[in-house]
């Protein structure tokens, strides 16, 4: 199938199926009583991604975007740190990366298989492809702005070597 | 019990390592397979040998699946139980892994009390812990 024939996400997934997937990763992950709710507030005017690749009979990615400062106590919770230890800047792109991770491997497996994941990424997320090849719940954590975007690719992703499953 | 925890997130390292320890278990750490390999190698030097191998899928270097195939063509490490901890849920890729020696599989997210049930089922926990 090439990536002109493949279905947009939103044939393959919706909304719903992503918060229930982000319902059940923010507690385990991210700490007792903490949820991803689905209720969007204003988008902060700096942000940071994180997100894994999807490579398959769908191509595309799983992005989640906060800005610095939510992404900076969603590393303190995953870590679960008190003060007055603090996150550095590695555990925060460590702790973003690995949400995305776990959110992009449940999501793929809602998906079209065999599919293949990418290891986790973080700076600004990839551009997007088809207009309506985009999956995105905007959502906040703590009042802060949080979202989950499942993005087809601009062109199909090549898995590389140790990146993916043999 | 001994435990080798092998993710690339350190986070999680933190997460599994933490419940480990809470379950009575010496834990040590690895960013890939070939740092867990080494690792391996250098423990038995000084005769520190994992009962249990906690292993994520998708790290650089060497990944999950390649270090539980290195794991198991190698006769002195036997003993050594494997456990795929991950966010790979696809059923040809559990298979896969069983196939290739892993004994157990964990998928991410995951809570403490799912991990020790695994444990339980492989006979890796105290009494104490079991109860």
């Amino acid at each position: 199938m090439t990536l002109q024939e493949a279905p947009p996400i939103t044939a393959l997934l919706d909304p719903e199926t992503v918060q229930s997937i982000a319902d059940e990763i923010w507690p385990t992950l991210v700490g007792d009583g903490e949820a991803f709710v689905p209720v969007p507030v204003a988008p902060p005017a700096e942000v940071v991604s994180a997100w894994v690749t999807i490579s398959g009979p769908w191509n595309g990615a799983v992005v989640l975007t906060c800005a610095p400062a939510t992404a900076g106590a969603l590393a303190e919770s995953v870590l679960m740190t008190r003060p007055p230890t603090v996150v550095d800047d590695e555990d925060v792109a460590d702790a973003l990366g690995e949400l995305a991770n776990v959110l992009g491997g449940n999501i793929k497996s809602v998906l079209p298989g065999p599919s293949s994941l990418g290891l986790p990424q973080i700076g600004s997320a990839p551009t997007t492809g088809r207009l309506d090849d985009v999956c995105r719940v905007n959502g906040q954590w703590r009042g802060q702005s949080l979202t989950i975007t499942v993005q087809g690719a601009t062109q199909a992703l090549h898995p590389s070597g140790t990146e993916v499953p043999q | 019990m001994r435990a080798l925890v092998i993710d690339d997130s350190r986070a999680m390292r933190r997460i599994v390592g933490s419940i480990l320890k809470d379950f009575g278990f010496e834990v040590r750490e690895a960013g890939d397979g070939q740092q867990a390999l080494d690792a391996l190698q250098e423990g038995k030097a000084e005769g520190w040998v994992p009962d249990l191998c906690c292993i994520d899928w998708n790290m650089p270097v060497m990944d999950g699946l390649q270090f539980v195939v290195a794991v198991r063509a190698n006769p002195e490490l036997r003993q050594v139980t494997l456990m795929m901890v991950t966010t790979e849920s696809e059923t040809g890729q559990i298979v896969k892994a069983l196939a290739a020696g892993a004994h157990e599989y964990l998928i991410k997210p995951f809570t403490a009390d799912a991990l020790r049930d695994k444990l339980a089922l492989l006979g890796l926990l105290p009494e104490e812990v079991s109860a």
